[in-house]
């Protein structure tokens, strides 16, 4: 081989072949002796010593993967504290909220997550990291293009000594290699061509890394959008349900050959005449219901349901009138005592129910309805705002139309019959009652004893 | 490949068979270690041997059987996930309160048959034990499709899938709505992604340099091509051999409590409730044992028929299969053992939930769950207690497959725990559904099915790691410690 | 390639036994049982305080015996050959519990005279604490917890214990003399259906020693915490011991530096385990929120307690574990040293917290709040000493004049020519 034949090709380094593990640990030994620094050695599997045999330094791998690992378990806990244990605070807000009476950051819990973030970072940096160091992928080593070098993956051991321009040449390297003990010796060429990426690689790269990007892109531009089209049915069966609601009207007579449904395609029995059900109780209109007793305080906001054959039939029958506001009682009824114990009761009471949305001043600023807000204004839900308790019209209400709100809700807020008494929710009329007297009439300073006032300095701040 | 023909395969293979009529390596003897790779397979030898299947132009008959069958059933497998996505987990047997049914047990099982790989290729090699090189590059493989097994059904039961990224905490503009990490479902979802990311790591790692004997044994271009890109242009360098040791180590000493955390965090599932019967405190350990348990009889059931029909008897050897089957005793034994403490602390800590939910485990609706539970995890592994047994092929895979039966049954009876809740109204008998004893069988299909290609298409035997071993067997011969088969 | 040993120790027989040790053994006896003996009568909190005082440091002494047991049969049943030079000391430190088992009489006799001092289900049914409601379970437990099935059960246990530390004991120095190679395999036959035994003994025994101290309480979890402070700890001795030995001159170039860098592994491995598990189960107990278990956790957790327990948490895991990861550490002697002997007062802690919580503490659960420790450490302090002297007496007579390597183990040259990688 002479240099004429490889016009653009290098000479750099000369191969020898070893037979056995023990022969190439002993020519790194003896090439090491003899001061040659620039070489390495290959073979199928790893020999234990050579790197001392070659005088290679030991990595510093475990360090880098060390200080991954300590930033992963910062990380780690960090993302779990901002994401559960913060609000308001950065770009993104953090959601706090109570689960199984655990603190928003509790710290046996994060344990887990931290310790999977660690080890799945740390299984990162030891991997990237020795192929970094390695220099890896290559695909272009002057190596590959001997063919003997192909069984340094199988059987063969062999070392490479790098030659160069003022260092060693390749006839001396070459009898160096004989003299420790190779089988046989080839001087490696480096092929400045082999650098060059195929071309359809290269479009292949970029066409998967772009496809790769797009849906991540698609689902967080998707975040940031509103849809005025129908939204999809992926599984139509749990968006439309086969079920029907009590009181419903069933199919037509055809499509329930079993005979299924009651009289009428109903869903369920009709109520037997004279039936009370829960919360129907009409016996004390004023206590009960908020309504004066008089001759047409029954039945007034009591929906009789109807038995009819089809919705058209149904809509026909149903009163078109606007509906006429009840007689509201003005004055608590007598079986509830206006006294401080009721008063305490309807503040407890208040606290529970009412404050999350209403706010504890009654303001309408509770924590629920500021954010349902916030969310509303940002679009995508709509929300109909808590009353304020001091809007002229709320304070203009008589107590019954009050009480008849917390029983059968209105607008956004639900009914809370179910949950409160009907001697709860006159104590929460009452303590309303006593919200809006507050601010419509301040007390005079000689009204309010030295020490309520302390107090009430004290909860302010 | 070089000077290698026909004729030299039929004299190795004929070596090979001579020389293992006069060895066998699970005889005990104190003053020397017995050969784990026998047949007198060189480098070259082990070479040939593991790259045969991947390079002969058509594989055995019974590969492409296998194939048909559970390629099948993963097209069962697909369709009935496609049933689930289109009417919903009603499709499931899950009723209330058995909230958690054959899902929940399926992944558990799936999760515990993932386990043996690491432990293999992770805990066996920081402790040195050299049988691993025989077995590991298997049963990482394993454990990679069966992590896929796992994660796909509570994958698939989350109810509204094409929303799953709400499982990780990416961060959303109008709902600042986080993940709860204080719950043990995430818990779960961050323990086996990154469970099936580093034993994926681990595994192509490990690869890599059998990548580039396939890569320079290769006689296609394609070939060349695909095996070319995957090794990375790895060429053996010992300065990347030292990086790659050092990384491999690193690697295994993450993997090891990787591996206790994985089953640990799947057994909080169940242990932070305070479901009677679910909430004990050992459950962490015995999930583990349990799921080595599991994991070495798959590894079993996978390994003995596979090296009787790709011809790799001398890499993976009766003492390879003994070791393993040893093991598979010990844990059952753990298993049994905690078996035992449950049920001594039921009764001891005076807690009368407690006490019920463990009568009702073994004599309730469902005792002969438990009565399979139990002779198949704590009586079947004692048959192991006899060399005889433990060296046989036949009874390996016979209890490999009695013990999987045990330890899913095991999950079974755990989860069926709910059945009789603290509301004797709603108890009633489970029932699983059609698509319940599909889905089980159609995941076997796809396990099954990655393995069949694994076996075709990448190197089954980590052939660097075989060939270390072979160098330090002669070595040791030297010293008196091996004995010298050579 | 490597140099390689030969698989033989050419050196004389080295032993514990010498003009000192023998003036030496009947001096430690009489100063540990009078150690013991002070301790009885200096306690300040009189003998409830002493009681606890003295099952901390049994618990501590047995539990390192016990992992050394541990150490020998799993050392058999995977036919290792690294540890064939450290497997003695290992071998005699299990012997110890023949001598554990008269040192168990000064808790044993109380209880069996009816005192609850240290015991509190030793008396009435209230101390049953939650389940005295429910007649039937109490009864249960009070057949469990009585004090004959109480004496019967530790004497299984120590019978179990001695029997396997001794034949292999036994049989490992029979082997010294003899080199026969059936004695290796006859060990190895022997260890695994002993460890079966071994298993059962330490589960039930650390239910009975340190679980039931608070009857009411129980977790699951309780013998592998048990069990992996043992491991641990024994492991701490086997590396403290060699050093001592080797720095003493008493065993020469037999232990080399890949020996204390595989103890020193094994001792990482088990920081973790012991971290792993101890987490494992307070995880468990705290998510939950029973009151029925975490009572136990909310006495530690009060106070002086949560001192300790910060005490473990860092100490006993983080410490260790960061100091421990590097390989230059595990191979340096004069840093294992150290590391060793800061391990054994770790475990000496650990057992401090999980016992001294119970004394004064009520028996109801989440009513009261431990009382603190009536007074100065003196009762602990010299408990420690008692027990310790009586078993370094005992050593010394158990090693008499045997060797302290086992000097013909048919692996004996594995272990000398081991090298890490």
């Amino acid at each position: 081989m002479s240099n004429e034949t490889h016009q653009d090709k290098k000479l750099v380094g000369v191969l020898g072949q070893f037979d056995s593990p023990d022969a190439l640990l002993h020519a790194c030994e003896n090439a090491r002796q003899s001061g040659i620094k620039k070489m390495d050695a290959y073979s199928p599997f790893p020999i234990h010593g050579i790197e001392k045999a070659l005088g290679v330094p030991r990595t510093i791998l475990p360090f880098f993967v060390l200080a991954v690992g300590l930033s992963a378990c910062a990380a780690g806990l960090g993302l779990q504290w901002f994401t559960n244990a913060t609000e308001n605070w950065g770009p993104w807000s953090g959601y706090q909220f109570k689960i199984s009476g655990k603190p928003y950051f509790s710290l046996p819990a994060n344990i887990p997550v931290t310790f999977e973030i660690i080890v799945l970072s740390s299984a990162f940096a030891a991997f990237l990291g020795m192929l970094a160091l390695n220099r890896l992928p290559t695909f272009a080593n002057p190596l590959h293009r001997i063919a003997r070098f192909k069984r340094a993956t199988n059987d063969r051991f062999f070392l490479a000594i790098e030659t160069s321009e003022g260092g060693l040449d390749a006839t001396s390297a070459r009898n160096k290699l004989m003299e420790y003990g190779a089988t046989d010796v080839e001087e490696v060429w480096l092929d400045q061509t082999d650098h060059q990426l195929p071309a359809f690689l290269k479009t292949f790269l970029v066409l998967a890394l772009v496809l790769l990007l797009l849906p991540p892109v698609m689902v967080f531009r998707g975040q940031g959008m509103t849809s005025r089209q129908t939204r999809l049915h992926l599984n139509p069966d749990m968006d439309f349900q086969h079920k029907f609601k009590p009181q419903s009207l069933g199919p037509v007579a055809s499509d329930d050959p079993l005979g299924f449904f009651f009289e009428h395609k109903r869903s369920a029995l009709a109520q037997i005449p004279g039936t009370v059900s829960r919360n129907q109780d009409d016996s004390d209109s004023t206590f009960l219901r908020g309504i004066k007793a008089g001759p047409d305080s029954h039945h007034t906001n009591i929906k009789i349901p109807v038995v009819l054959a089809s919705n058209q039939e149904q809509e026909a029958l149903t009163p078109a009138a606007a509906p006429v506001e009840p007689d509201w009682v003005t004055e608590f009824p007598e079986q509830f005592d206006v006294n401080q114990e009721n008063m305490l009761l309807g503040q407890k009471k208040y606290d529970i129910y009412c404050s999350v949305c209403h706010g504890y001043s009654g303001e309408g600023d509770g924590l629920v309805n500021q954010r349902a807000s916030a969310l509303a204004i940002n679009g995508g839900t709509t929300w109909t705002a808590a009353k304020s308790y001091h809007d002229p019209e709320v304070v203009k209400q008589p107590v019954g139309r009050i009480f008849d709100t917390i029983t059968n809700g209105r607008a956004t807020m639900g009914p809370y019959a179910s949950r409160l008494s009907p001697a709860d929710r006159w104590a929460i009329v009452l303590y309303i009652k006593a919200i809006q007297e507050t601010r419509a009439n301040v007390p005079p300073a000689t009204d309010v004893p030295p020490e309520a006032d302390k107090n009430a300095g004290a909860k302010a701040e | 490949m070089w000077d290698y023909n026909e004729q030299t395969r039929f004299e190795i293979n004929l070596m090979a068979t001579t020389v293992q009529t006069r060895i066998d390596n699970s005889i005990e003897d104190p003053s020397r270690r017995a050969p784990l790779i026998t047949g007198g397979l060189d480098y070259d030898g082990v070479s040939d041997v593991v790259s045969d299947l991947a390079e002969m132009a058509k594989p055995p008959r019974i590969w492409y059987v296998l194939l048909a069958i559970s390629a099948s059933l993963t097209l069962i497998l697909g369709a009935l996930i496609g049933l689930l996505f289109f009417k919903g987990v009603g499709v499931w047997g899950n009723n209330a309160p058995v909230y958690w049914g054959w899902p929940i047990v399926n992944f558990v099982f799936w999760v515990g048959i993932g386990h043996a790989g690491t432990l293999i290729s992770a805990i066996l090699f920081l402790f040195r034990q050299h049988w691993r090189t025989g077995i590991n590059r298997a049963a990482e493989a394993m454990t990679i499709f069966a992590v896929i097994c796992a994660g796909m059904f509570p994958g698939i039961h989350i109810g509204r899938v094409w929303a799953f990224y709400w499982l990780f905490p990416i961060p959303s503009e109008h709902l600042s709505m986080w993940p709860n990490f204080r719950s043990p479902l995430l818990w779960d979802v961050f323990a086996v992604s990154t469970y099936f990311t580093v034993s994926l790591l681990f595994w192509y790692m490990g690869m890599v340099p059998d990548l580039a004997t396939f890569r320079d044994r290769s006689t296609t271009r394609l070939r060349k091509f695909i095996y070319g890109i995957l090794a990375l242009g790895w060429t053996g360098s010992a300065r990347h051999w030292h990086r790659y040791e050092t990384a491999y180590t690193i690697l295994a000493a993450l993997a090891t409590p990787l591996v206790l955390s994985v089953h640990t965090i799947v057994s909080f599932d169940f242990a932070v409730s305070i479901v009677p019967g679910w909430h004990t405190t050992i459950f962490p350990p015995y999930f583990v044992a349990g799921a080595i348990f599991s994991g070495f009889a798959m590894v079993i059931t996978l390994l003995v028929p596979m090296r009787s029909i790709f011809n790799l008897k001398h890499i993976i050897t009766v003492r390879h299969i003994e070791n393993m089957n040893k093991i598979i005793m010990v844990t059952g034994l753990m298993v049994g053992t905690a078996y035992t403490i449950e049920f001594f602390i039921a009764w001891y800590s005076g807690n009368p939930f407690e006490l019920f939910a463990f009568k009702n485990r073994s004599f309730g609706p469902f005792w002969w769950a438990y009565c399979i539970m139990f002779s198949c995890n704590v009586f079947v592994p004692q048959l192991y207690w006899f060399k005889r047994i433990r060296t046989s092929m036949i009874m390996s895979v016979v209890i490999g497959i009695l013990v999987n039966v045990g330890m899913w049954f095991e999950r079974f009876v755990i989860v069926m725990t709910l059945n009789r809740d603290y509301l004797p109204s709603s108890w009633s008998y489970f029932r699983p559904t059609w698509v319940d004893i599909m889905m089980l069988i159609g995941s076997f299909g796809l396990f099954m099915t990655l393995f069949l290609l694994f076996c075709r298409f990448l190197p089954v035997i980590a052939m660097s790691e075989v060939k270390g071993t072979i160098t330090f067997q002669r070595n040791m011969a030297h010293a008196g410690g091996y004995a010298d088969q050579h | 390639m490597h140099h390689i040993r030969k698989a033989e120790i050419t050196s004389p027989i080295t032993t514990l036994a010498s003009d000192t040790t023998t003036r030496l053994v009947p001096v430690a006896g009489i100063a540990g049982i009078g150690c013991i003996a002070g301790a009885f009568l200096l306690s300040p909190g009189g003998f409830a305080h002493f009681s606890h005082a003295y099952l901390v440091n049994f618990c501590f002494y047995a539990t390192i015996c016990i992992g050394a047991l541990f150490f020998v049969l799993i050392q058999h049943l995977t036919r290792a050959g690294w540890s064939v030079t450290v497997r003695r000391i290992a071998e005699i430190m299990a012997c110890c519990l023949l001598p554990l088992a008269v040192l168990f009489l000064p808790i044993l006799i109380p209880v069996m005279l009816g005192s609850s001092e240290l015991y509190t289900w030793n008396t009435s049914r209230d101390s049953l604490g939650w389940a005295v409601g429910d007649g039937d379970m109490y009864d249960l437990k009070t057949v469990f917890l009585s004090k004959n099935f109480f004496a019967l059960r530790n004497i299984i246990y120590f019978a179990v214990w001695s029997l396997i530390a001794w034949s292999l004991y036994r049989w490992s120095v029979r082997q010294d003399e003899t080199g026969e190679k059936s004695l290796t395999m006859r060990m190895q036959g022997f260890s695994a259906p002993m460890m079966l035994l071994f298993v059962g003994a330490l589960v039930f025994g650390a239910f009975d020693w340190e679980m039931s101290l608070s009857p009411m309480w129980f977790s699951t979890m309780f013998p592998v915490y048990f069990f992996a402070g043992c491991v641990l700890s024994s492991l701490a001795t086997i590396t403290l011991v060699a050093l001592v030995l080797q720095r003493s001159g008493r065993v020469t170039d037999e232990i080399t530096v890949e020996h204390y860098h595989d103890l020193a592994k094994w001792t990482f491995a088990f920081i973790f385990f012991w971290g792993y598990v101890a987490f494992s189960q307070f995880m468990l107990i705290w998510y939950a929120n029973f009151p029925e278990e975490t009572f136990w956790f909310r006495f530690r957790s009060e106070g002086g307690w949560m001192t300790v327990s910060m005490i473990l948490l860092f100490g006993h895991l983080f410490i260790p574990f960061l100091g421990m990861m590097a390989r230059t550490v595990r191979r340096s002697k004069t840093f294992l040293l150290f590391s060793s002997i800061y391990l054994l007062i770790m475990h000496w802690v650990d057992h401090y917290w999980l016992i001294m919580p119970q004394l004064g503490a009520s028996v109801h659960p989440g009513y009261n709040s431990p009382t603190p420790i009536p007074g100065p450490p003196i009762p602990e302090l010299l408990c420690f000493l008692g027990i310790g002297f009586v078993l370094f007496a005992s050593v010394c007579l158990i090693a008499g004049k045997r060797s302290l390597v086992a000097r013909r183990d048919p692996r004996l040259h594995e272990a000398l020519n081991y090298n890490n990688p």
